[in-house]
């Protein structure tokens, strides 16, 4: 299936959520929830909290599909937002209920820098933007593409990136710069 | 300094905006640049609109069945709560004389989507003469046989250690008398010991609600007096099968915690 109409599909469902119709819950639930649920392990980085999240995004899509056409964006653009920031609230929230959220999430981050291809990627599931943007990604060394990325989706500080991942403040610097730098020639040419 | 007509720095600094590493004053001077000039806001949203892609390129994973259970168990309760508001709200409004031919089907829906036992008291009396009480007296008393069987919790208790950690989850509902203790710490007594469940009344001695077992969660019978003003419970650790209520606590108390009455 090519991408427009993978969207259609899933705006279609959309409208059908807005409209309360439980079964097209399950099917955009169906199609989606992997893509969903592989984000919000990367954002939280442990596979129980991953499903709080992904059960609370859900509910939330569920309540406020009805707004979801007024953002203009694609179908997964926007449940991926709302998956990022339901799991930067889920951090968050055990981070004030004093739990070792930070120190957990050392442990696991420590883990996640060696070496790994980017993912490959089918480009028919994928929108527009994020085709080009896994693109422009892959011509990024790896310590950059890794140090850009988790900057993102866990809302990290240069320092906070320098603790987690164990590496000087100054090489996280020059990395974001860089990694952004390139990102900023290579998008426009998709532009 | 004009970044709205240097467009490379521009560009630049909507990219870190958007990733989120321009932060502390160089952000908040960005946001308000954005809000005075529309180019800035739009370097912003495109910038944003790229780097969110990033959510759609992280490796899937099937999620446990049981994640789309809770959600499909969740959603229903919520259904049948709002189904069950609905009816109390026009359950409150009387049809206006007017509109009898409209109440007749709004009515018959109505009944239809009704959950609620307790609404349809006062329901019966707006349909009085629509003759609509033999066709959905089974529907009635299957909503009554489900009401009866919902637990109503109306008291709570968290009873935690001396560090505070939390212990022992207290929940009692009264109208089947039912006490029901979870345990949600990683306590567990000794073969040769019971733990044992008090109420501490204001005044007086500390009364014995019973003796547990070494479930995680148990269910012991009491009365809504027993519970009643009761502003504490407390655990305390006591030889096998536990101690007569009249002599109080003879071992140390492990956790305590408030009861408290749900308004609700």
């Amino acid at each position: 299936m090519n991408t427009e109409s993978m969207d259609n599909e899933l705006i279609t469902l959309l409208d059908r959520v807005a409209n309360k119709d439980h079964q097209a819950l399950k099917a955009l639930y169906d199609c989606c929830s992997a893509q969903l649920y592989g984000l919000a392990i990367r954002v939280v980085s442990k596979r129980e909290w991953a499903e709080d999240v992904l059960q609370e995004a859900t509910l939330t899509i569920w309540r406020s599909a009805g707004d979801y056409r007024a953002s203009l964006s694609p179908p997964m653009a926007w449940m991926g937002l709302i998956v990022r920031s339901r799991a930067l609230d889920f951090l968050r929230r055990r981070k004030s209920e004093g739990s070792q959220v930070t120190q957990e999430l050392d442990d696991t981050m420590a883990q996640t820098l060696p070496g790994e291809a980017p993912n490959p990627m089918d480009k028919a599931q994928a929108s527009e933007q994020a085709w080009a943007l896994h693109q422009c990604l892959g011509q990024l060394d790896h310590g950059p593409r890794e140090v850009v990325s988790l900057a993102y989706i866990r809302d990290l500080s240069h320092s906070d990136l320098a603790r987690q991942l164990s590496l000087p403040l100054g090489t996280v610097k020059t990395w974001i710069r860089r990694g952004l730098e390139q990102l900023r020639l290579c998008m426009a040419r998709f532009a | 300094m004009n970044i709205h007509q240097n467009p490379e720095l521009l560009d630049r600094l909507a990219g870190a905006f958007a990733l989120g590493t321009l932060r502390g004053g160089a952000r908040r001077r960005f946001e308000a640049l954005a809000r005075e000039h529309a180019p800035v806001r739009v370097a912003a949203l495109i910038w944003q609109t790229r780097i969110a892609s990033l959510n759609e390129l992280q490796p899937s994973a099937a999620p446990p069945p049981a994640v789309w259970s809770r959600i499909d168990n969740l959603l229903k309760g919520e259904a049948e709560a709002a189904q069950m508001q609905q009816a109390r709200l026009r359950a409150a409004a009387p049809t206006p004389p007017g509109e009898a031919a409209v109440g007749w089907l709004r009515s018959l829906w109505l009944w239809r989507g009704a959950t609620a036992a307790g609404a349809l008291a006062t329901m019966v009396a707006v349909v009085v003469g629509l003759n609509l009480r033999d066709q959905l007296g089974g529907e009635i008393q299957q909503l009554q046989a489900k009401l009866l069987s919902t637990p109503q919790i109306e008291y709570v208790a968290v009873l935690s250690d001396d560090k505070s950690t939390a212990s022992m989850l207290v929940t009692f509902d009264p109208k089947s008398k039912r006490l029901t203790l979870q345990r949600v710490g990683n306590y567990q007594e000794a073969s040769g010991q019971s733990l044992q469940l008090w109420a501490l009344p204001p005044s007086g001695g500390p009364k014995s609600l019973g003796v547990l077992g070494s479930d995680k969660v148990l269910r012991l019978t009491a009365g809504e007096n027993d519970v009643k003003a009761i502003p504490a419970l407390a655990i305390s650790l006591e030889p096998k099968g536990g101690v007569p209520s009249e002599g109080g606590p003879t071992g140390p108390v492990l956790f305590k915690g408030a009861l408290i009455q749900k308004a609700l």
